[in-house]
């Protein structure tokens, strides 16, 4: 079908169309980074805050997408988990490492139950598993508030601080200050290069995890949920418990979210309890897909481009749309478009691309046929 | 079949989720005028709100017919509809001939983005429902910079500070404030209020979606959604027939929110339409329709019952155990039912 | 039927989730942050009386010193269950003299009271540090707090 030796031409324009979301987003920075007036330091050190902060929960989307279940949208399930953990040690007054290190381990069976739910309930509507979750990380919501409203503070749950409770006597408050725990991990390791403070003890903890993804893709189990992410059936012919493997890759997806928003956390200082949440979902599965990952296959990779670009576009929006137009309000509605654009516009690629693969396999199976007959 | 076989196959074939939902109603009307709230005044509330999100829901037929699933994508027919709006109050035109005019003008570009709209997702079919979405979510946020920079004039609708740039909320007071419902409106007693109006206007709406689904068109579109396949080799123009019932959807999309402004009181511009596919979403899944398949019972019987809820709740919990727990039951009944949907295996061939 | 054995993916599991809820106790005990209030005032007790100090130098762990006059009261933010007390202080026979103890806070207690005079004393640790308990001041009725959910907007920075 394809010439022997594709021209230079043709290479970039195969470029462009397999990554033409970071293109866009490149050309997008090119174009706003000089108009918005930042120096090249400020961004570079806002860059490096924003990788520290969210790289972890974004890793957290990749084993989902190894089997096959889209982006997983649920993650928002393990970030609830993170929360309580969070406001359970935030009563209790354990401060610094310790307390990041008891909020994860209070996370983790939080997040286990809620992702072998969402687990479950993705196995029921196979095909539609994005839109599903989509749906269970809202209707989660309401969950969380009933109990972090209603029951947290009462004699069900008791809360001793009374500086985390509502006036009214029940229901933990809109803001959780974080102080104790605040830039605990950042700070315990801090050097600065060139004028930027590289936190490199959350390098660390986000190195390790890639390579726990990386090894991960290894194991039996990693082997497993790439099989299933290929073909469902093709798996379970060749013995895999395809229903089972699909719901663990849920669940570490969301223990790992909710180790991931324990970090984030950390770094912002405060917790906002009914918001923090239900917005890192969105712009996790955004920041990926801008780094060039698809629903069907992410890398490390995209992660590490795409929370580059994307922040760099947040960052530079509301200066950039002031300094062009004069309203920075223009700006920050410029960036939440582009965040919800770039989510269609991927999953619009993903779905055409897919179509046009099916149809060309079936051309060539038909070809063949036609040539075997012949 | 006896009757105990008779009420397992209903219980079986309308859904535990919707037979909870329906007892848990009946449990607030009981419950209302032992704590306090007037059934009168409740049942006018209720009436009210059906008729504003009645004409949202029924925009949810065409696409679930065709095939295209839930439209998620609701909001492109809202921001037409808010550009007919506030066109027709741009254009000064008030009372009856401002709600027409906003429908007039709305029309051309329902039909247009509904167009588009559809012509994407012929091309993404089988991911139509996430797609649809975040091209709800996409328009809207666009729309926001829209709203800020288009050249409307009309002081009421701009921002009095620089005098360019749209509100976040104007009032259709003095424009086409309550033009429907107060239009042969019934009042029974001091309390109870029936906008008559607003819902004959549905009811026609109604019943010419009704009559459109029995004409050959209307059947060729609900082929297309129960099988495809068929529907193709019958001759039908799959992919026109599935554009043509989004433009149906997008247009009534467009009109619903006129109606829910005109009762409502403001136009919600900026982020204002957002969520707005949801509580219509799940109104119709709560009154018996599935992912591929509805009628318009299921839009009266879902919405009366969807907008029963919202309104009572609030009302008899906070006069009965003195905490507004709505807001969270509203998130948990309307998405729960969704989820519930969703997670049901489809008739329909893909 | 054969005897059901517990496999050694059983062990090994139980060893983990163990061993996990031994790290989550340590973490407790090492992240705790307590508040030592450090009481400069007589103290009676059991038929004994500690005088308070005219001034007294304290020092909590490594914190900074802590100047007390008398009828005095400071605070000390601790992390962590073992901790030292240093303080100066004149004697009898106007003699500078400079001494460390050592002591740990019992389990799960916030905040504590420590008395200079009762520990320089030589008091059993049981009577110079107590238990305290912050006096809750009466609630002035606060206006509600509006708990905003719909967010729509999703402008906020992230």
């Amino acid at each position: 079908m394809s010439p022997l030796k594709e021209t230079n031409w043709q290479k970039v324009l195969h470029f462009l169309e397999n990554n033409t979301v970071p293109v866009l987003f490149l050309v997008i920075c090119a174009i706003g980074i000089p108009l918005s007036g930042y120096s090249a330091s400020y961004l570079a050190q806002e860059v490096v805050v924003r990788i520290s902060r969210n790289a972890f929960l974004i890793i957290a989307l990749l084993i989902p997408i190894m089997a096959g279940m889209g982006l997983n949208f649920g993650m928002t399930l393990g970030a609830m988990a993170g929360q309580i953990g969070l406001i359970l040690i935030s009563d209790w007054g354990i401060v610094g490492i310790p307390g990041m290190v008891l909020a994860m381990i209070i996370s983790t069976p939080i997040s286990m139950l809620l992702g072998w739910g969402c687990g479950k309930l993705l196995n029921m509507a196979k095909g539609r598993e994005m839109v599903t979750s989509y749906i269970i990380a809202f209707f989660m919501n309401g969950v969380y508030q009933l109990v972090v409203l209603y029951i947290m503070g009462t004699k069900f749950l008791p809360i001793r601080s009374s500086s985390l409770v509502l006036p009214r006597g029940y229901g933990i408050r809109n803001t959780v200050n974080l102080i104790g725990i605040r830039k605990s991990l950042d700070n315990l390791l801090a050097v600065k290069v060139f004028g930027i403070s590289l936190p490199l003890a959350t390098f660390a903890v986000i190195a390790l995890l890639c390579i726990f993804v990386v090894w991960f893709r290894r194991t039996k189990l990693g082997q497993d949920m790439l099989a299933v992410g290929q073909d469902m059936e093709v798996a379970r012919d060749a013995g895999i418990r395809v229903e089972h493997t699909r719901i663990v890759s849920i669940v570490i997806s969301t223990v790992l979210a909710g180790y991931g928003m324990v970090i984030y956390l950390s770094n912002i200082g405060t917790l906002n309890t009914y918001n923090s949440h239900s917005q890192i979902g969105m712009f996790s599965v955004a920041a990926l897909l801008v780094g060039g990952a698809s629903v069907s296959k992410a890398n490390i990779g995209n992660v590490f481009l795409g929370v580059t670009l994307f922040h760099l576009m947040f960052i530079v929006s509301p200066m950039a749309g002031k300094n062009l137009i004069g309203q920075a309000q223009l700006g920050e509605y410029f960036r939440v478009f582009v965040s919800y654009g770039v989510i269609t516009m991927s999953l619009v690629l993903y779905e055409v691309r897919k179509r046009r693969e099916k149809s060309r396999v079936g051309r060539e199976l038909a070809a063949g046929q036609t040539a075997e007959e012949a | 079949m006896n009757m105990k076989e008779r009420i397992l196959h209903f219980v079986h074939s309308f859904g535990w989720p919707r037979i909870i939902i329906g007892l848990f109603l009946l449990l607030l009307f009981i419950a209302a005028p032992i704590v306090g709230v007037k059934v009168s005044t409740s049942l006018s509330d209720t009436l009210i709100r059906f008729g504003m999100n009645s004409v949202m829901v029924l925009a949810m037929v065409p696409m679930i017919h065709s095939g295209c699933g839930l439209n998620f994508g609701l909001p492109v027919g809202i921001i037409a509809g808010l550009l007919g709006g506030t066109l027709s109050l741009q254009l000064n035109f008030t009372g009856g001939l401002s709600f027409f005019m906003a429908i007039v003008l709305a029309t051309p570009f329902a039909v247009l983005f509904g167009w588009a709209y559809g012509v994407l997702l012929n091309k993404v079919k089988g991911g139509e429902m996430m797609i649809a979405t975040y091209v709800g979510f996409s328009i809207v946020s666009f729309m926001c910079m829209m709203w800020l920079l288009l050249p409307y004039s009309n002081p009421t609708m701009v921002w009095g500070y620089t005098g360019s740039g749209l509100r976040t909320t104007i009032s259709t007071e003095g424009y086409y404030y309550h033009v429907l419902n107060d239009f042969l409106q019934i009042k029974i007693g001091s309390h109870l209020v029936i906008p008559t109006g607003m819902i004959l206007f549905f009811a026609l709406l109604a019943f010419l979606m009704w009559a459109f689904l029995h004409t050959k068109t209307g059947t060729a579109m609900t082929a297309v959604g129960s099988n495809p396949v068929f529907a193709r080799a019958s001759g039908i123009n799959v992919d026109r027939t599935r554009i043509l019932s989004v433009i149906m959807s997008t247009w009534l999309g467009a009109v619903g929110i006129l109606v829910y402004q005109q009762s409502f009181g403001f136009i919600q511009l900026y982020m204002g339409p957002f969520y707005m596919a949801m509580p219509a979403v799940s109104a119709i899944l709560i009154g018996g329709a599935s992912v591929n398949k509805a009628s318009i019972t299921n839009v009266i019987v879902g919405t009366f019952l969807f907008q029963g809820i919202v309104t009572m709740t609030p009302s008899v919990m906070n006069s009965a155990i003195h905490t507004d727990m709505s807001e969270v039951i509203r998130i948990i009944v309307s998405n729960g039912m969704i989820l519930y949907a969703l997670t049901r295996k489809s008739e329909a061939t893909r | 039927m054969d005897k059901v054995h517990i496999s050694r993916k059983i062990w090994i599991r139980l060893a983990v989730i163990v061993a996990i809820l031994l790290v989550a106790v340590l973490m407790f005990l090492i992240g705790k942050q307590h508040t030592i209030l450090l009481d400069n005032k007589t103290l009676e007790f059991g038929g004994e009386t500690y005088k308070a100090f005219s001034i007294v130098e304290v020092q909590v762990d490594k914190e900074e010193q802590l100047e007390l006059a008398a009828r005095d009261r400071d605070k000390a933010v601790v992390t962590g269950q073992r901790h030292s007390i240093t303080v100066l202080y004149m004697d009898a026979n106007y003699e500078e003299i400079e001494k460390t103890w050592k002591f740990s806070v019992p389990l799960g207690e916030d905040m504590l009271l420590l008395s200079v005079p009762a520990l320089v004393g030589g008091a059993e640790p049981a009577i110079w540090l107590t238990h305290y308990e912050p006096p809750v001041a009466a609630a002035a009725p606060v206006s509600e707090e509006v708990v905003v959910t719909e967010d729509a907007a999703l402008l906020g920075d992230f």
